[in-house]
């Protein structure tokens, strides 16, 4: 129960520092100071403080999106173990379960996007309509070929069997296209630069700023918030499904610590490796979006052809 | 013998192989001339790391001149022939293709199950540890085939000849770890001059036509 809470903790406190993390790495890629990592805390301490502003035109989907879409993500981020390799919640649902967490979150931000009836929310929630539609399946693809290596579609069981070298030694090569196949629809399902700039606003380019554009207040804090923790989930996926190593397989504090301490190093590792991404490639064109998530595809299809035929 | 576990040696070999595959796929996704050019060239990096890998776990030692010859002749002057090529061409762009880009992703990825399916009854007869390589050096080759069906323009179907000739490269060192010296040397030979050759080729088309669409050549009459 203690980790469920611990885990649950982590979560919410971490998400900001990686999402201001990211945003100084490119500030200081640019040659600007940049503000301080743990800017994002003041920022939703600060809509929280704000009083919400909601259209009349909405109906009861607006104001109940950021709320369902905060808890889904946060109960998909329980499924993933974080500092130890077995969670007790792990009984609760497996990578599939994950994916479709995290779908249904993105499922109600499209409509939220579309509720309030603004051109932008429409245009915005369209474009996210698309890109999920093509990330699922390279994502779904990608954790099979994942969970066939390991045996097993338990997340816990996964990373359980990988820490202990039980998996990832004998099959490096599907392995690793899933990995990269993982890592292209992580940046396109949190937004992030060669599919979408989370940089803008009021731009004709906008995905996730244009579905969110007509939240104020504590709503936009949930909606910011979550997806901060989306893109903790998913890099803390990527982090702990591939190189586990460091993660307490035994529930004893001191494994706990030190499986804490390499999580934060290896977190924080992916979101500098993210920000130099973000700095160095240009946003796609929208129409060339399905070329990248394309690629992904394939690249996820591939782990799961090698995982059959190179059995050595 | 080397002191290293066959069995983590073959997994490495297969890692290194399918990151060769993996830059196929790249060049196959890659629109930019001067990017595929230096994929390539990555993609030459690669095999010469097989291919130095497989010297190492087999003792086989002709193998690694034939992996300095690759990192020399595939993975830097081939490269700077190319990019040469483009720039007095001053094309940057590839934008005339047969196939579209996703579309040509996915007839690549059905490619490589046909090249696995293929191999499938012959791999569990071979008792190297590079067997497996097999499936992907003929994936390789019929990528490469792939590029210079569905590419229109000139330094592309280049750059598809010359995966080809890495898959097959491969296929050699998987199938029989490495043709006799004298054969690899020809073959270095040969692929330099093809490229020089073509470098040269590329030039009368763009004389000729103003630019680099192959599919002109069919209006030629006598």
């Amino acid at each position: 129960m203690t980790l469920v809470l611990l885990q649950t903790l982590i979560l919410l406190a971490v998400a900001p520092f990686i999402v201001g993390l990211i945003r100084k790495v490119k500030a200081r890629l640019q040659c600007r100071r940049g503000a301080s990592p743990f800017q994002p805390y003041a920022d939703l301490a600060k809509l929280f403080r704000k009083e919400p502003v909601v259209s009349t035109a909405t109906s009861w989907i607006f104001t109940a999106t950021p709320y369902i879409l905060f808890a889904s993500t946060l109960a998909a981020g329980l499924l993933v173990p974080i500092f130890a390799s077995q969670m007790p919640l792990s009984f609760a649902g497996n990578i599939i379960a994950l994916v479709y967490l995290l779908a249904l979150g993105t499922f109600f931000l499209i409509l939220a996007g579309l509720d309030a009836g603004s051109a932008f929310g429409g245009m915005g929630s369209s474009r996210e309509a698309i890109v999920a539609s093509l990330t699922e399946p390279a994502m779904i693809v990608s954790i099979f070929a994942i969970a066939l290596t390991a045996g097993s579609t338990n997340l816990s069981t996964i990373v359980h069997k990988t820490a202990l070298l039980e998996g990832i030694v004998t099959d490096p090569a599907p392995h690793l296209m899933a990995l990269a196949a993982l890592f292209i629809v992580t940046l396109a399902e949190t937004g992030r630069v060669p599919v979408d700039n989370p940089a803008t606003h009021l731009e004709l380019t906008m995905i996730h700023e244009a579905m969110v554009l007509e939240y104020s207040g504590r709503y936009l804090a949930l909606l910011e918030w979550a997806a901060g923790i989306k893109l903790l989930v998913l890099l803390t996926l990527i982090a702990n499904v591939f190189a586990p190593w460091g993660i307490a397989t035994s529930p004893t504090p001191a494994a706990i610590g030190i499986g804490l301490a390499v999580y934060l190093v290896k977190v924080s590792g992916l979101a500098v490796l993210i920000g130099v991404i973000e700095s160095m490639f240009a946003k796609l064109r929208l129409f060339r979006v399905p070329e990248l998530l394309g690629v992904a595809f394939i690249l996820a299809l591939l782990g799961l052809v090698f995982f059959y035929t190179l059995r050595g | 013998m080397p002191a290293i576990d066959p069995h983590i040696g073959t997994q490495l070999v297969d890692l290194c192989s399918a990151l060769l595959l993996l830059t196929c796929f790249a060049i196959v996704a890659q629109r930019r001339l001067s990017a595929c050019v230096e994929l390539f060239a990555l993609q030459s990096g690669f095999l010469a790391a097989t291919t130095a890998l497989v010297a190492f776990l087999t003792g086989i030692h002709h193998l690694y001149l034939a992996a300095a010859m690759t990192v020399l002749i595939k993975g830097l002057v081939i490269p700077r022939i190319l990019k040469k090529v483009i720039e007095r061409l001053n094309v940057t762009r590839e934008l005339q293709m047969n196939v579209n880009v996703p579309a040509g992703l996915l007839i690549c990825g059905a490619l490589v199950i046909l090249a696995f399916f293929i191999t499938q009854p012959i791999i569990p007869l071979g008792f190297l540890l590079t067997r497996d390589s097999l499936a992907i050096a003929l994936a390789i080759v019929l990528i490469g085939f792939f590029t210079m069906i569905a590419r229109k323009k000139a330094v592309t179907q280049v750059v598809g000849f010359l995966v080809m000739e890495n898959g097959l490269f491969l296929g050699a060192t998987a199938a029989a770890y490495g043709m006799p010296l004298i054969v690899e040397l020809g073959v270095f030979f040969d692929v330099l001059v093809a490229s020089l050759i073509v470098g040269i080729y590329t030039h009368r088309i763009q004389d000729a036509f103003d630019s680099l669409d192959t599919s002109q050549l069919t209006t030629l009459k006598e």
